[in-house]
């Protein structure tokens, strides 16, 4: 199974493990990782699942769709390595991806 | 609560007793009956979290084109699309598309400065007072000029069209909404503004719904109708105004409750926006929403047949145990976890950002002024509309407990207060204990032509009372029960101030003791 890195805002990590197919966002949510809401339930409608992807990674992930790019548009502290974690899908490809969190998601 | 209790357990949105206080039943349901089935309404409800996450985000399942309230899903009614909260996509995802870039988390986190003016406006002309209301100087106030100022509604009509909307979704205690009556999507309050904002363009969401390009669910880009802005405006000032009011009003009263987490909010503002999500948790102020299911489906390895109704009762999986260590607890400190206050999926609050917005700053600009205050409890009213679950009017004293039980600031006599009788008619809120433990139920007595009438509410039930008898301060009165059996029962009580106490007569069955104390 793919592991995400998830690195908090006070710099703690958190080292899970998803499904191929689930969602970044999922996989944090289902091991209570801090720092995610993921409140639309992964439908790029709320952005509270806002993540910084190490730029690395970037590459490596599906482009950024419009409803994304919309949410992206209007959400706080982005930058350009700003990603909505529930469009991110887990590959094997993905393995080990490392993504910052905001200092919060509201 | 739960431990001795031999009747199955019974939840019933339209019972005042459960309405004042659901989450003991909630408990018992999420206990002995997650998977719940109504009879007389003809509805189920989940409300362990898992599955109530579950059903709000499997949107092909459980649809919201038929409403998201129980009454307008039985009514079986026409709902104009622009009313895309009781959409399915694409038709809502037209609407939430073009409404989220609108209210989107940047946009309404810069409307900071503003919020904090309105709190001080409303919070400033209070300065030196010894009690104030949560409701009537803040909650009703504050969120209405946010949402206005947004929308482009003068302040001068600003209060007029608040009563409206919240009139629109009020219940009688103990009844279901009148769907005929009170649901009105088209609600002209607006169109006068709309039509007015047409030609006078300013910075505001009418003006900006006039000039959108709109790609509807055929993916086609055109305008907004007349009709749709006034579909959408009436939509968000409603849901603008509501919901955030109650989340104000139990901000009053759970930290009046719990002094020593306000205490620790003072000396830690930090610690706001936590507070407002464990507020959101804690007294979810839209408790339970309604789906309509789309396919045969299971729940807790039981069948649900398509054409049911379903009841997701997210006051209740917000307090589960399996999700929040002690879930009936309040606890600003609790570890963060994602709650279902807003809802979830699709159809989450599109103005979570504005409301988690307006909750931080209000109690920011609250405790800067009154960093103690406890509820006036004798003057509270609880609120009941078949959306929200809140506070009508919460006033409190200003300053730390004790010192305020002190007699109040009018001359005083040593002797002790004689409380005079109260009239019998009024509400009683009465409790028997019967053999299988308290039984909470609502009297309300009126004045007839002859004598009294009145009607008395529990278990699930209001029933009319007969044959009242007033004797000084000994009255009696007969209510035949169906529920859980049919008997008649025969109460008779003596009032000493605002408490009666008493028998009742049960049928063959035998006699209970029952308290009362008049509301």
């Amino acid at each position: 199974m793919p592991k995400i890195r998830f690195i908090l805002h006070n710099g703690k990590e958190h080292i899970v493990e998803g499904d191929v197919g689930t969602s970044a966002m999922q996989t944090a949510i289902d091991n209570a990782v801090p720092g995610i809401i993921g409140d639309c339930g992964g439908n790029a409608s709320c952005a509270t699942c806002h993540g910084y992807v190490d730029p690395s990674w970037l590459d490596k992930l599906e482009p950024i769709n419009e409803a994304e790019a919309a949410m992206l548009d209007g959400a706080m502290r982005v930058e350009a390595n700003s990603r909505l974690t529930c469009q991110i899908k887990l590959s094997e490809e993905l393995d080990g991806i490392v993504i910052r969190l905001p200092i919060s998601q509201v | 609560m739960s431990a001795n209790s031999v009747e199955p357990v019974a939840w019933d949105p339209y019972n005042p007793v459960y309405f004042k206080n659901p989450y003991p039943v909630f408990r018992r349901l999420r206990e002995e009956a997650p998977l719940y089935f109504n009879e007389e309404h003809g509805f189920y409800a989940v409300s362990r979290y898992a599955d109530v996450e579950r059903g709000l985000r499997d949107k092909d399942t459980f649809s919201s084109a038929r409403g998201g309230i129980l009454e307008i899903i039985k009514a079986n009614m026409k709902l104009p699309e622009a009313v895309f909260i009781f959409q399915d996509p694409p038709v809502h995802t037209a609407y939430r598309t073009l409404l989220q870039r609108a209210m989107s988390p940047k946009r309404m986190n810069a409307l900071e400065a503003q919020v904090r003016a309105y709190c001080a406006q409303c919070l400033d002309p209070l300065k030196g007072t010894d009690r104030f209301d949560f409701i009537a100087d803040l909650g009703a106030k504050m969120p209405m000029r946010v949402i206005s100022m947004l929308l482009g509604i003068p302040e001068e009509d600003q209060e007029a069209v608040r009563q409206s909307g919240d009139d629109r979704l009020r219940t009688e205690a103990g009844k279901p909404m009148d769907v005929s009556l009170e649901v009105n999507f088209e609600g002209d309050a607006y169109g006068k503004y709309i039509d007015w904002r047409m030609e006078h363009p300013s910075d505001d969401m009418m003006t900006e719904l006039l000039h959108a390009d709109f790609k509807d669910q055929t993916g086609e880009t055109r305008k907004l109708t007349r009709d749709e802005i006034l579909n959408i405006v009436n939509l968000v000032a409603g849901a603008g105004n509501e919901t955030t009011n109650r989340l104000i009003g139990w901000m009053g009263k759970e930290l009046a409750e719990h002094p020593e987490q306000r205490r620790a909010i003072v000396n830690d503002p930090s610690l706001i926006p936590q507070t407002i999500e464990e507020l959101l948790r804690f007294q979810t102020p839209g408790p339970a929403i309604a789906r309509y299911v789309m396919r045969d489906t299971e729940f807790q390895g039981q069948k649900i047949a398509a054409d049911s109704i379903m009841m997701m009762l997210v006051g209740a999986g917000n307090r589960d145990d399996r999700r929040f260590v002690d879930g009936d607890s309040f606890n600003i400190h609790r570890e963060q976890r994602p709650h279902l206050g807003f809802g979830h999926g699709i159809h989450v609050c599109i103005g979570a950002v504005l409301a988690r917005l307006e909750g931080r700053v209000a109690l920011e600009e609250v405790l800067k002024r009154f960093p103690e205050w406890h509820v006036d409890y004798d003057h509270a009213e609880l609120a009941q509309t078949s959306t929200v679950r809140g506070w009508e009017t919460l006033p409190v004293f200003v300053g730390p407990k004790r010192s305020v039980s002190a007699p109040k600031p009018q001359p005083v006599a040593a002797a002790p207060e004689v409380v005079p009788n109260a009239p019998f008619e009024g509400t009683w809120n009465l409790t028997v204990k019967g053999p299988t433990g308290p039984q909470p139920t609502v009297l309300v007595i009126e004045r007839a032509q002859a004598g009294f009438s009145g009607t008395q509410t529990g278990q699930g039930m209001t029933s009319p009372v007969h044959e009242v008898t007033v004797n000084d301060n000994k009255v009696s009165w007969i209510n035949h029960v169906t529920k859980p059996i049919k008997v008649k029962t025969l109460f008779t009580g003596e009032i000493s101030g605002n408490n009666m106490t008493g028998k009742v007569k049960v049928g063959f069955i035998g006699s209970y003791p029952f308290t009362a104390v008049k509301q």
